[in-house]
């Protein structure tokens, strides 16, 4: 290759070995001597552990459980928090806890001994749903089942505005659980090598496995090693999930003393892994004669599952992105993580922010519709500008071009003269939606709890990228290096970039909350540049590190300032047809525009916009999993519906320039801002095509049917 | 039990064991080959996708005794001849490439439908990889890269 | 734990081994590999002996007889059925929306009759004409109906010595038809619903109406009954009674899951079908 200037798009680093089926991950990789592991799972959402009757196991088959956890460790994954167990012990909390690892040579036999296991329950009363929970049918969190929670308000005040209102107008909208579906299963190994355990994985936050399984052995982080694997697709499924398989894991390493793999089949990988929040959202939006917000009042209830994981700031995100773009005159936002018997819900693309996003742009359109507005010019009346208070009383640091983006979007889709033509409940519609995400860890989880660091190893002409974050498929290993190549001036074969080694490289935080190219790619900027001046020294490294900008206050006992220093911003349009025969939805148009800053690479900005608007499709129209006295429903790849590429037609997305001054070359998160759009889009097309108000997604043609027949 | 014998990329082999092996793990575990991936084990994702003389199969769900005699061909039989070449090229170029656990088996269907079509349009493309599941890329780059494929390969197929 | 496993090497071989063990024909494998599937790495065990009769030439090939009745060899993959203009319409567009490219290189329209899944793709149209399933066995052969041979819900009238060799489908003999999928979603979709129908129209008159709906209970549905409320009217007369029809249709599928959304889309696209059927268009397909 050769030597690359920022605006050169880029054939990705890796691209080459992938595609030729070259690139190693987990399950191709092979270590000497190596075991195969199965999980044995509870079955119940809430029992006591009454008898565990273990069959009779051949030579060189074990099955671990809590009590190989070693003298001075801990039952725990320490994740935010320490209450996800490694094993459950006496009790299980949902169904799919981890009870213990048989570990052996044989796949099979594993599988034949796995349903041999004979575990006695007595079942308890478990609460499985956001109802059942908020009821207190069962309490198992708490006094009344509240994880955790946050109140936020801005404006005047919220109940003032609502007694003034001419009509409070009461909505609830109601989000299912998505599924990751990362092509690659979780995967993970432990091997004792040197004197120290090493953990290979498929992951993302290859310094969070090591903080949370140092915890359960005892051990120091940095006497275990984690080495990420080439990572088959992650999407936040992989970003504290890996720690279950890995604590179990280093547990019966440590035990046996030899390389154990634990690869999960696709249905196990469905039924027994961390999915996105469950949600609903309640508004009390008070009005006044004209159709005018004069303040909300939103509820915000997310199922968290049986353990916190990264509950309370997928709360705080979904609390914080609630109002949407707007500015209302008085706003106030209540969030409850709610405790149930079901599978934890952790990190997916979005973070809290897709749930209550959809929700206020439905209401919003819903509103509009009922006084006889559209959509597009009833939201832009509120549209957030620079300066202007947020739902945390902080301000909008940066310039919003939410104004130029919707003309894009509505030029190109003649958005405008379709919604005159269409009409409702035509069986054609046109939705428009628009949204956000504030970049990097919310709050002040940058400068007081990750300080990323970053460090550039120099040696003769070559430069080495020291640095904790991952490869998953975004792109960040390309935009590194190009990062690197770019600002130094040299050719990008000689910048170096593997896949993160603990005991190598520097901790940069987690590969998550789009924090990548904005904080970790600016330090490599940073570095990059100072390496460029010293050049002429030899062989030296440079360490970067986190500097939060001033006067940027945030008070996180409070929730009180700037949760972020910038928002990706975005708008979309998606037109629909409705067969009147058979409800079946067919997607005519997808048009988006997005604010990232400044791009890094077009062509991988282009593939990020591209998969985040699927995806955002499929949460809408098709990924229905259904969970059931704690028991998901669609544990395929043939139940759980996602898209193929005959679903939806071909995008047209635009980009605008608004160079953000904290990012390299100006860039802004986008990894998660570009999922959080194209649904409330997509139903507030078919809405218009049906003529009927619809209030939770997935909505897949069989419930249309119910929503067109409501009186 | 006698040997199943079959050819795999242009050599012919012996399988010695259960017919009813699946040929995916024939495939990675009997013969090292490793570039066909497993990601669903029951034929819904594709990224166990193969050539059997010359048809796109899922070898998940195809035991071996059923291709005795028959001709196979994976990424590692492919990625080195001129088509595999201007295919995988077209797809680092084209920007297809994100996490890549299903690109081999995108590119074995894009070699299946240009073998049998040369000059596909985007709706054949589409039809094409309708059985290939990506969750990264929202598939329109790869559909532009094997239309980029089958533009620079003018004669390969 | 190994699985009994047999390799014919002919029909008749493979006849014979079946009278002896039992042993379970595999074809494709599409629906055993996964119905006994153990996870990543590990070969699926079967309880009872399995017959590979995947590479049997006798069972291959499309032939039509003089009578124009389509002879279709049971080892037929579905893109094979798809690729060959020889088969009926409905049977050719019910292979080609069945799951996507690959599993159409695999499954075999012995396989799918034989396992007679409720959401099989191939039965529902095979019953509306009227095609026959031979069953061979190494004492000889005979023919029944598909619609006889399938019971539902994965059981069927196969004996212990039997294989599938063929499916005959007569010459279809009409003027309009009609077939609509609805799967999961646009493609490599399981069937959610599906509805194939056929209309003759003779000198005005309706000399012959069928229909019959898939993946909407146990079985493929299909009434006599409810047909022969039209058959022998006159086209002028059918708007009138679609509404008979639909109510008799509607009252013969299963209330099962979805019941609305199988039950008013079933209706809609029937009545769909008469309401273009009674503008007396050109013969052809009907969209």
């Amino acid at each position: 290759m050769a030597l690359m200037q920022i605006t050169d798009e880029m054939k990705r680093v890796d691209a080459y070995e992938k595609a030729r089926g070259e690139a190693t991950y987990l399950c191709d990789f092979r270590l000497d001597g190596m075991l195969y592991a199965r999980m044995v799972r509870s079955t119940k959402a809430r029992a006591n552990i009454l008898s565990i009757k273990v069959p009779e196991l051949p030579e060189g088959y074990y099955f671990i459980s809590a009590k190989d956890i070693p003298e001075g460790g801990k039952n725990a994954l320490h994740m935010i928090a320490e209450d996800w167990r490694c094993f459950a012990e006496n009790d299980v909390r949902y169904i799919g806890e981890t009870i213990a690892l048989l570990v052996g040579k044989d796949r099979g036999i594993l599988y034949e001994l796995e349903k041999k296991v004979e575990i006695e329950y007595e079942e308890l009363p478990a609460v499985t749903t956001l109802d059942e929970a908020l009821e207190k049918k069962a309490v198992i969190s708490g006094e009344d089942n509240i994880m955790c929670s946050l109140e936020c308000e801005m404006g005047r005040s919220v109940d003032e505005a609502l007694q003034m209102a001419d009509t409070i107008i009461e909505e609830t909208f109601e989000t299912g659980y998505q599924e990751h579906v990362h092509l690659e299963t979780n995967s993970v190994a432990c091997n004792y090598e040197n004197g120290q355990f090493v953990i290979y994985a498929s992951a993302q936050c290859p310094f969070y496995i090591r903080t949370s399984i140092a915890c359960t052995m005892g051990l120091k982080p940095e006497d275990i090693i984690v080495r990420q694997m080439t990572t088959g697709g992650a999407f936040g499924g992989k970003e504290h999930f890996p720690d279950v398989l890995a604590g179990p894991l280093i547990v019966a390493c440590n035990r046996i003393r030899k390389p154990i793999f634990l690869i999960f089949d696709r249905e196990e990988d469905m039924e027994f892994s961390v999915k996105r929040h469950p949600s609903r959202t309640v508004f009390r939006t008070g009005v006044d004669r004209n159709g005018d917000i004069l303040g909300t009042d939103i509820k915000i209830y997310y199922n968290a599952g049986a353990y916190l994981s990264s509950s309370y700031v997928v709360l705080q995100r979904g609390v914080f992105h609630s109002t949407g773009v707007y500015r209302f005159p008085a706003a106030r936002a209540w969030g409850y993580g709610v405790a149930t018997n079901c599978f934890p819900t952790c990190a997916f693309r979005g973070f809290g922010a897709p749930q209550t996003l959809y929700a206020i742009e439905m209401h919003m359109d819903h509103i509009a519709r009922r006084f006889g507005l559209d959509p597009a010019e009833y939201k832009r009346k509120y549209f957030l500008k620079q300066g202007e208070e947020t739902i945390t009383q902080g301000h909008i640091v940066e310039k919003v071009v939410l104004e130029e983006m919707m003309k894009q979007v509505t030029d190109a889709s003649d958005y405008f003269r379709k919604v005159k033509e269409y009409g409702i409940g035509s069986g054609k519609g046109i939705g428009i939606s628009f949204y956000n995400h504030g970049g990097a860890f919310t709050g002040n989880g940058e400068q007081a709890i990750i300080k990323a660091k970053l460090k550039l190893r120099k040696t003769g002409e070559k430069v080495e990228i020291l640095c904790g974050s991952t490869e998953m498929g975004q792109g960040f290993r390309s935009i590194m290096r190009k990062i690197v190549s770019a600002t130094i001036g040299i050719d990008i074969d000689n910048v170096i970039y593997d896949n993160p080694d603990t005991s190598k490289v520097v901790d940069s935080g987690p590969t998550a909350a789009s924090r990548s190219t904005m904080i970790v790619g600016f330090l490599c900027e940073k570095a990059a540049k100072e390496m460029k001046e010293r050049w002429s020294e030899g062989d030296f490294e440079v360490v970067k590190q986190y500097e939060h900008p001033e006067g940027h206050p945030w008070d996180q006992a409070t929730f009180r300032g700037d949760a972020y220093l910038g928002y990706g911003w975005g708008a979309a349009v998606v037109e629909v047809e409705v067969d009147r025969l058979t409800n079946e939805v067919s997607v005519k148009g997808i048009w988006s525009s997005h604010d990232i800053g400044r791009p890094i690479d077009r062509l991988i900005v282009h593939g990020q916009v591209n998969g985040g608007i699927i995806q955002s499709l499929g949460y809408a129209a098709m990924e229905k999993m259904e969970s059931r006295n704690g028991r998901f429903r669609q544990t395929s790849m043939s139940d759980y519906i996602i898209p193929t590429s005959m679903d939806f037609p071909r995008q047209e997305w635009f980009l605008v320039d608004n160079p953000y001054p904290w990012g390299p070359n100006g860039a802004k998160g986008m990894g998660e801002l570009v999922f959080n759009g194209a649904d409330a889009a997509y139903m507030g097309a078919v809405e218009r095509a049906i003529g009927r108000d619809t209030f939770s997604i997935p909505m897949p043609p069989e419930d249309l049917q119910g929503v067109i027949d409501r009186r | 039990m006698s040997k199943i014998y079959f050819t795999l990329n242009g050599k012919r082999v012996a399988f010695d064991g259960d017919p009813l092996k699946r040929l995916v793990d024939v495939l990675r575990e009997g013969f090292q080959l490793t570039g066909t991936k497993e990601g669903c084990g029951e034929g819904e994702c594709g990224a166990c996708s193969v050539l059997k003389n010359g048809r796109l199969v899922t070898s998940c769900i195809i035991p071996v005794g059923a291709i005795s005699g028959d001709e196979i061909v994976t990424i590692e039989g492919l990625r080195d001849t001129e088509q595999g070449r201007c295919i995988i090229e077209a797809f680092a170029e084209g920007g297809a490439v994100q996490c890549g656990f299903c690109i081999p088996g995108m590119v074995m269907a894009a070699q299946a439908l240009l073998l049998r079509n040369p000059h596909p349009s985007e709706a054949d493309v589409r039809l094409a990889i309708s059985g290939n599941i990506c969750r990264c890329t929202g598939y329109d780059l790869i559909v532009d890269s094997i239309l980029l494929a089958s533009r620079k390969g003018e004669g390969l197929w | 734990m190994v699985n009994e496993c047999y390799i014919p090497a002919s029909l008749e071989e493979a006849l014979d081994i079946r009278k002896n063990t039992g042993a379970r024909p595999l074809a494709g494998g599409s629906d055993l590999m996964v119905a006994y599937k153990r996870g990543v790495g590990i070969t699926p065990v079967f309880p009872f002996p399995i017959l590979l009769i995947s590479q049997l030439y006798e069972l291959k090939g499309i032939s039509v007889q003089r009578d124009g009745t389509v002879v279709i060899g049971a080892l037929s993959t579905s893109s094979e059925i798809a690729a060959d203009e020889r088969v009926p319409y409905l049977v050719r567009k019910a292979a080609s929306l069945m799951g996507a490219v690959s599993l159409r290189n695999t499954a075999t329209i012995g396989g799918n009759i034989g396992n007679s899944s409720p959401k099989g793709d191939l039965p529902q149209p095979l019953i509306l004409l009227d095609a026959r399933v031979v069953l061979q066995s190494s004492t000889g052969k005979r023919e029944m109906k598909v619609d006889d041979f399938i019971i539902g819900a994965k059981k069927n009238y196969l004996r212990d010595d039997e294989l599938i060799v063929a499916v005959k489908i007569p010459r279809p003999d009409y003027t309009y038809c009609y077939y609509r999928k609805i799967g999961t979603r646009k493609a490599n979709a399981i069937s959610k619903l599906s509805l194939s129908a056929l209309m003759k129209v003779e000198d005005g008159i309706i000399r012959d109406f069928r229909a019959s709906s898939g993946a909407a209970g146990p079985k493929v549905r299909r009434s006599r009954d409810v047909e022969n409320i039209i058959i022998g009217k006159s086209l002028k007369e059918l708007p009138d009674l679609i509404d008979s029809v639909l109510d008799g249709w509607n009252s013969i599928i299963s209330p099962h899951a979805m019941p609305e959304y199988r039950r008013s889309a079933t209706r809609r696209m029937l009545g769909h079908f008469l309401e273009e059927c009674a503008k007396a268009p050109e013969a052809g397909i009907i969209e």
